[in-house]
C-alpha cells in the first residue's frame, strides 16, 4: 500500500465525535453517560441520603443554608472496530482492484482519526485463508501501522460474511466497509441489533465507478460471488440495470439510516481523505441521528 | 484423378467463401468478465451480435474452411484411375429364333472377343454370358434388351477403358427393332460396329388352314370365314384349330404337335373353366398387334399368360400358352351371336395374330440400310468416361477425407470453447 502518508497527514485534525453519549469507561474525549466529578460543572442537585458528602457545596450550603452537590459530565473513551469486507466482490476491477484499495485506504484513515482521538482502535478482517484476524482496540502507540499490516495482508477472495464479524465485535463504535454485495440482509439485522445495544454502527458502502457506469460494448458480466450467474449487458439491459441498482442502492441507505447507522456511499476515485472526512461529519448520521 | 460428384467440390467452395464472409460478421457469445453487480442486469438470452471490418479468429477460420473443404472432398468423391490406355469390347450376341444358324454367331464372336471384353446374349431379354454358353433360344429377338445391358456392361468396363466399342453381332431383322431401339441406341455416347450374320427364312405368306367343328352360323367362324381360310387341310405353315365349345382330350393331345395352333375361343360363359371375374364388366375396345375392334364387350374371365391380345384398360384379351410342341390360344372376346361385329374388316385385323404359329410370327424382312446406317452411328469410339454411371462408383479415399474432416470438426469446437473460456 503506498502513499498511506499523504492520507495520514490529509486526516490529521480530524475529529470523530460519538453521535451519542458513552457508557462510562477510562476518560476520554467523548461525553459520557455517567456524571462525575470532573472539572467540568454541569448542574447543581440538591443532597440526597446516599450521595458522597464530599461533593456537597459547601460555599452554597454556607450562603442558602441548603445542601447541593455538584455535578458534572464525564468524558470517556469510545473503543472502535473497523470490519473491513475482503469478499471476492472487493477486487474490482479486476487489474486495478479499485473497490479493495478505497476499502483499505478509508480503514486505516479512521483508524488515524480515530487513533488521534485517544479512542481505542482495533481492526476485523478476513484473511487470505477465510479465517476471521481480529486485531482489538487499542490506543498504544503503532497501532494504526499495525491495522495497517492487518489489512494489507488480507487478500479479497471468496464468499466471507460480514454479520457473523459484527456480531462479535463488543466495540461502541463500528464501522463496516463493504460493498454490500454479501449477506446484506444478515449484516443489516446484526448491525441493527448492535444500534439497539446502545453502539453506533457507520456503513461505508464502497461502489465501483464502473459498477455505476459500465463499459458501453457489450458484455457477459459475470458475477465473482456465484459464477453461474451471468448476464448480458448490451444497450437494450443497460438502462434497466442502472435503474436496478440506483434503487438497490437507495434502499440500502434507507434501510441502514432507518436501524440507526450511517451510511456512506464511497465511489472508487474519491479521495481517501474526503471520504474518512464525509464519514465522519455528524450530520453522516441518518434518521435515526442523536 | 477424376471426382464422381464434382458439384460438391463447387458447394464446397461457395460454403467456404460463405464462412470468411461470415467472419467479419460474428454472432458470437460475448466473452465472460467480473461484474460484481451483475446480479442487477435484467435477464435476457445471453447473444449479441458484434461486427468487425477486420477477419475475426483467423486461426478458427482456416480450420472451418479447411474442414469445409475436405468434407466437400469426400462427397465428391475423388478416383484415381489405373493405368488402362486401351480398348475394351461388348459385344451384342442375337441368340434369338431370327439367327439362322447359331454357330456363326458364335465364331464371328470369338474372332472379335478379348480377354477382359463383355459378351451380352440377347433374344426377348438379355444377359451376359460367356462366349460357350452361348446357345439359341426359341423366342423373339428384341435389340433394345440388348442394347440396354450392353449400355449398362459399358459402364461397368469403362473405369478400366478410355475407349469401349459396341459391336453387335446380329441378324438385325425387322422385328428385333422397336420404337425404343433408336432411343436406347442414342445412351451409347460412339459408333458401333454391325456384323450381321445370316437371319431365318420369313414365314410364310400363306395363312393358315383353320377347321373348326362350329358352323358358320357362328359369329367368329363366319368372320374368319370372309378371312378365307376356313376349310380343311393344312395349307400355310401352321394348322389352327377352333374351339367354340369346351376343349376336349382329344384337342389338347392335338395341340401338342408341332405346327399346332389350338384356339380356345369360347362361345358363352359355359363353354370354358377359365376363373371368372368378381364381377361382369363390359369394355369399349380390344386390341391385338394386328388391329383395334371398337364395340361394347362384355369381360368375363381373367385371363393369363403370353399376351396376343388385350383390353382398352391393358388387361389380357387373349393370351397363348405352350403345350409340347404346339400351343393353345385362349382368347376371352365373346361376340353377340345375333351381331354383324366380325363381320367387319377390324375383326379380321385383330384376328390375324391369333392365327400365326405358337410364339408368333418368324423373322420378317431384314433390316434396310438406313437402319444399319442410324445403328452403327458416327464418330469415334465410346470414351470411357463419358460412359461411367458415377452414381455407383465408390471412391476408396471417402472415407479418410470423412475421417479427417470430422477431425478438423472436432478441432474447430475444441477451439471455439476455449475461446469461449472468460480469462
Amino acid at each position: 500500500m503506498t502513499n498511506l502518508g499523504q492520507l495520514l497527514d490529509d486526516v490529521r485534525g480530524v475529529h470523530w465525535p460519538s453521535r451519542r453519549a458513552v457508557a462510562g469507561g477510562p476518560a476520554g474525549t467523548h461525553q459520557s453517560k455517567m456524571r462525575g466529578t470532573s472539572a467540568e460543572f454541569t448542574e447543581y442537585r440538591l443532597y440526597r441520603q446516599g450521595d458522597d458528602p464530599r461533593r456537597i457545596d459547601w460555599k452554597l450550603l454556607a450562603r442558602s443554608d441548603r445542601a447541593y452537590i455538584r455535578l458534572a459530565t464525564d468524558r470517556a473513551v469510545l473503543p472502535t472496530t473497523i470490519v473491513v469486507d475482503a469478499s471476492s466482490s472487493m477486487a474490482f476491477p479486476l487489474l486495478s482492484n479499485d473497490k479493495w484499495h478505497q476499502a483499505q485506504r478509508i480503514a486505516i484513515g479512521l483508524a488515524a482519526v480515530v487513533h488521534a482521538d485517544g479512542d481505542p482502535i482495533g481492526v476485523a478482517v478476513h484473511d487470505e485463508r477465510g479465517n476471521i484476524r481480529v486485531l482489538p482496540p487499542r490506543t498504544r502507540r503503532g497501532v494504526v501501522s499495525e491495522i495497517a499490516r492487518v489489512i494489507d495482508s488480507a487478500d479479497p477472495d471468496g464468499l466471507d460474511p460480514l454479520a457473523p464479524v459484527v456480531a462479535a465485535v463488543r466495540s461502541p463504535r463500528i464501522a463496516i466497509i463493504t460493498d454490500l454485495l454479501g449477506d446484506a440482509e444478515e449484516l443489516l439485522r446484526a448491525a441493527s441489533v448492535h444500534v439497539v445495544g446502545g453502539g453506533e454502527v457507520h456503513l461505508v458502502h464502497i461502489v465501483a465507478r464502473e459498477e455505476l457506469d459500465p463499459p458501453a460494448r457489450a458484455i457477459l458480466a459475470a458475477d465473482p460471488e456465484a459464477p453461474t450467474l451471468q448476464r448480458l449487458l448490451v444497450d437494450a439491459t443497460r438502462r434497466g440495470y442502472l435503474e436496478a441498482f440506483g434503487a438497490w442502492r437507495a434502499a440500502m441507505a434507507r434501510q441502514w439510516r432507518a436501524a440507526g447507522a450511517s451510511y456512506i456511499e464511497v465511489v472508487t476515485g474519491e479521495a481517501p481523505s474526503h471520504a474518512v472526512r464525509r464519514i465522519v461529519e455528524p450530520r453522516s448520521m441518518g434518521g435515526a441521528r442523536a | 484423378m477424376s471426382w464422381l460428384l464434382p458439384s460438391a467440390l463447387a458447394i464446397g467452395g461457395i460454403a467456404a467463401v460463405v464462412t470468411v464472409a461470415l467472419h467479419f460478421i460474428a454472432r458470437s457469445r460475448p466473452l465472460a468478465e467480473p461484474l460484481p453487480t451483475a446480479r442487477f442486469i435484467p435477464q435476457r438470452p445471453i447473444h449479441a451480435r458484434t461486427r468487425s471490418i477486420a477477419l475475426t479468429d483467423s486461426t478458427l477460420l482456416l480450420v472451418r474452411v479447411a474442414a469445409l473443404l475436405v468434407l466437400a472432398a469426400a462427397i465428391a468423391a475423388p478416383v484415381f484411375a489405373a493405368a488402362r490406355n486401351r480398348v475394351a469390347r461388348v459385344v451384342v450376341a442375337d441368340r434369338s429364333r431370327d439367327v439362322a444358324n447359331i454357330q456363326e454367331v458364335r465364331d464371328t464372336v470369338r474372332a472379335v472377343l478379348r480377354a477382359g471384353d463383355v459378351l451380352v446374349a440377347f433374344d426377348s431379354d438379355a444377359v451376359t454370358t460367356a462366349l460357350d454358353s452361348l446357345k439359341q433360344v426359341d423366342t423373339r429377338g428384341s435389340l433394345s434388351a440388348g442394347l440396354a445391358s450392353a449400355v449398362r456392361a459399358g459402364a461397368a468396363l469403362a473405369p478400366r477403358a478410355d475407349s469401349v466399342e459396341l459391336i453387335i453381332v446380329s441378324a438385325l431383322t425387322a422385328a428385333e427393332i422397336d420404337d425404343a431401339t433408336p432411343r436406347i441406341r442414342a445412351t451409347w455416347p460412339g459408333r458401333a460396329r454391325i456384323v450381321r450374320v445370316a437371319s431365318t427364312p420369313a414365314t410364310s405368306a400363306v395363312p393358315p388352314r383353320v377347321t373348326t367343328s362350329a358352323t358358320t352360323d357362328d359369329p367368329v367362324v363366319a368372320g374368319l370365314a370372309l378371312l378365307g381360310v376356313t376349310g380343311t387341310g393344312r395349307v400355310g405353315s401352321a394348322e389352327v384349330r377352333l374351339v367354340r365349345g369346351r376343349v376336349s382330350v382329344a384337342d389338347s393331345a392335338w395341340a401338342r404337335d408341332a405346327g399346332h395352333v389350338l384356339i380356345h375361343w369360347p362361345a358363352d360363359d359355359d363353354n370354358a373353366l377359365w376363373p371368372k371375374r368378381n364381377s361382369i364388366d363390359a369394355i369399349g375396345a380390344v386390341a391385338s398387334s394386328g388391329g383395334v375392334m371398337v364395340g361394347r364387350f362384355p369381360r368375363l374371365w381373367v385371363l393369363s399368360g403370353r399376351t396376343v391380345a388385350r383390353w382398352a384398360d391393358g388387361e389380357p384379351a387373349a393370351v397363348e400358352h405352350a403345350t409340347g410342341a404346339g400351343c393353345i390360344r385362349d382368347v376371352g372376346v365373346v361376340f353377340d351371336p345375333a351381331g354383324d361385329a366380325t363381320l367387319r374388316p377390324a375383326f379380321r385385323e385383330l384376328v390375324q395374330p391369333f392365327l400365326e404359329p405358337c410364339g408368333g410370327a418368324t423373322a420378317t424382312a431384314p433390316l434396310g440400310a438406313d437402319g444399319l446406317k442410324a445403328l452403327a452411328g458416327e464418330g469415334p469410339l465410346a470414351a470411357g468416361d463419358a460412359l461411367r454411371d458415377r452414381s455407383s462408383e465408390t471412391s476408396r479415399w471417402t472415407p479418410w477425407l470423412l475421417f479427417a474432416g470430422a477431425g478438423l470438426l472436432i478441432l474447430e469446437l475444441a477451439m471455439r470453447r476455449s475461446s469461449r473460456t472468460p480469462a
